[in-house]
């Protein structure tokens, strides 16, 4: 059976990767993964990604999907991978 | 002899952190018959010291943390030789120190040099001029290792792995040099796949995930442990201190792939590439597991500064800029 993907549980994996002293206090959509957000480095968002891939049975083209959008916030992350869900 | 339309792609293809002067002075000497450019590089590396003092500056800092070693006259034996004189020895001391400084000055130089081949006209002259050891650590690993480089010593040990027939995947900022012959770019750069993605987006996400596929899959990866960027931990050493970066560290962790030092030095002018055993496998426990690392590269790194003082440019000068700082891991 085919995970639920929701904000929330996008939101919930990178504020795990980012642990309690990087996540703001009031997180949403629109709180950016790197700075001025959960400050994630480079290979913190890749964890992020990796967990997300296990977690709603998803893969990712790291030439077409990698872009500045894309990766840019809780919100363009949970977009992404709702775009690479199957059917 | 360089064809000009490749000298102007060459010339317009400056690397990231080389001045005008610095790159105009490596392609004109590359015409010149090996090792003479490298010689002429060197030599104009010392003597900038002189004309931009702040570099002679930290690198007798340097040269003056270092304990006595093999390099110029030890100040012990000195003092012992002569007769007990501590004056006699503070001098003997003054000069070792003024020759390891004015000898890492002269070792930039050559590193410049060799990073663009200067002279080296094809891949039979490159392989005439670099040597492997330890690779029986790198076939007892099994597929699929991280070979970790460090920024001591001439740099590009991956080149030199590719050249003496060792495939792996480049991960990192910078690959083949504007300024390699065409036939060396040819031979050991195209078609090899590294991940570079300049100018893209998430540059270091792109690599790391690519990376990560190839080791899941058994095949080698090469990727700098210093190459800056976030920092995984630090080792202290003496007169520095490296810092670690967390690419490798991410990849090692989430792989399980064995870890391998890769440390480079030059023995006259032979690129010595030396594969050490395989870090301690990773600890479930990050903590622990970076006490492991950092004992184990800490130990390594130390012997490599007490024996290669004059090599170690990226304590003394800090890491070379591979590429803009947007891009960093």
């Amino acid at each position: 059976m085919m995970n639920a993907i929701t904000l929330e549980r996008v939101q919930a994996i990178v504020a795990r990767v980012a642990g309690p002293a990087r996540s703001p206090a009031a997180p949403g959509p629109d709180t950016p993964l790197q700075e001025g957000g959960f400050w994630l480095d480079s290979a913190s968002v890749l964890e992020v990604i990796l967990a997300c891939e296990a977690e709603f049975d998803v893969a990712f083209d790291p030439e077409m999907d990698f872009d500045e959008h894309a990766l840019r916030t809780v919100g363009t992350l949970f977009s992404l991978i709702e775009a690479k869900r199957p059917g | 002899m360089r064809q000009l339309a490749d000298l102007a792609a060459a010339w317009d293809a400056r690397p990231w952190g080389y001045s005008r002067a610095v790159w105009t002075l490596v392609l004109a000497l590359d015409a010149l018959p090996w090792p003479w450019g490298e010689e002429i590089l060197a030599r104009g590396f010392v003597a900038r010291a002189f004309v931009r003092v702040t570099r002679l500056r930290r690198a007798l800092a340097w040269a003056g943390a270092q304990p006595s070693t093999r390099h110029g006259v030890d100040g012990a034996t000195a003092r012992h030789a002569l007769g007990g004189q501590r004056r006699i020895g503070q001098e003997a001391g003054g000069l070792r120190r003024w020759s390891l400084a004015c000898s890492v000055c002269r070792h930039q130089g050559l590193f410049v040099a060799r990073s663009a081949l200067i002279g080296v006209r094809d891949p039979e002259a490159l392989r005439r001029i670099v040597v492997a050891r330890g690779e029986e650590h790198l076939a007892a690993a099994g597929p699929g290792a991280i070979l970790l480089g460090f920024h001591l010593g001439p740099a590009q040990s991956y080149l030199v792995l590719r050249a003496l027939g060792h495939q792996l995947t480049w991960v990192g900022g910078r690959g083949a040099s504007p300024a390699w012959a065409p036939s060396i770019r040819d031979r050991f750069q195209r078609e090899h796949g590294d991940l570079f993605y300049p100018g893209r987006a998430h540059v270091w996400e792109r690599r790391l995930y690519k990376a990560r596929q190839l080791l899941v899959r058994g095949e080698h990866v090469f990727i700098s442990a210093d190459g800056g960027g976030t920092e995984a931990f630090s080792v202290p050493l003496p007169g520095g201190r490296a810092s670690l970066g967390a690419g490798w560290w991410f990849l090692r962790r989430n792989t399980k792939a064995p870890a391998l030092p890769v440390l480079s030095h030059l023995e006259g002018r032979t690129q010595v590439v030396t594969i050490h055993p395989p870090l301690p496998p990773p600890l479930a426990d990050p903590a622990l597991d970076t006490e492991a690392c950092r004992e184990a590269i800490g130990t390594l790194l130390a012997e490599h500064v007490k024996q290669f003082p004059e090599q170690c440019y990226s304590l003394v000068f800090g890491l070379p800029s591979d590429e803009p700082p947007r891009s960093r891991q």
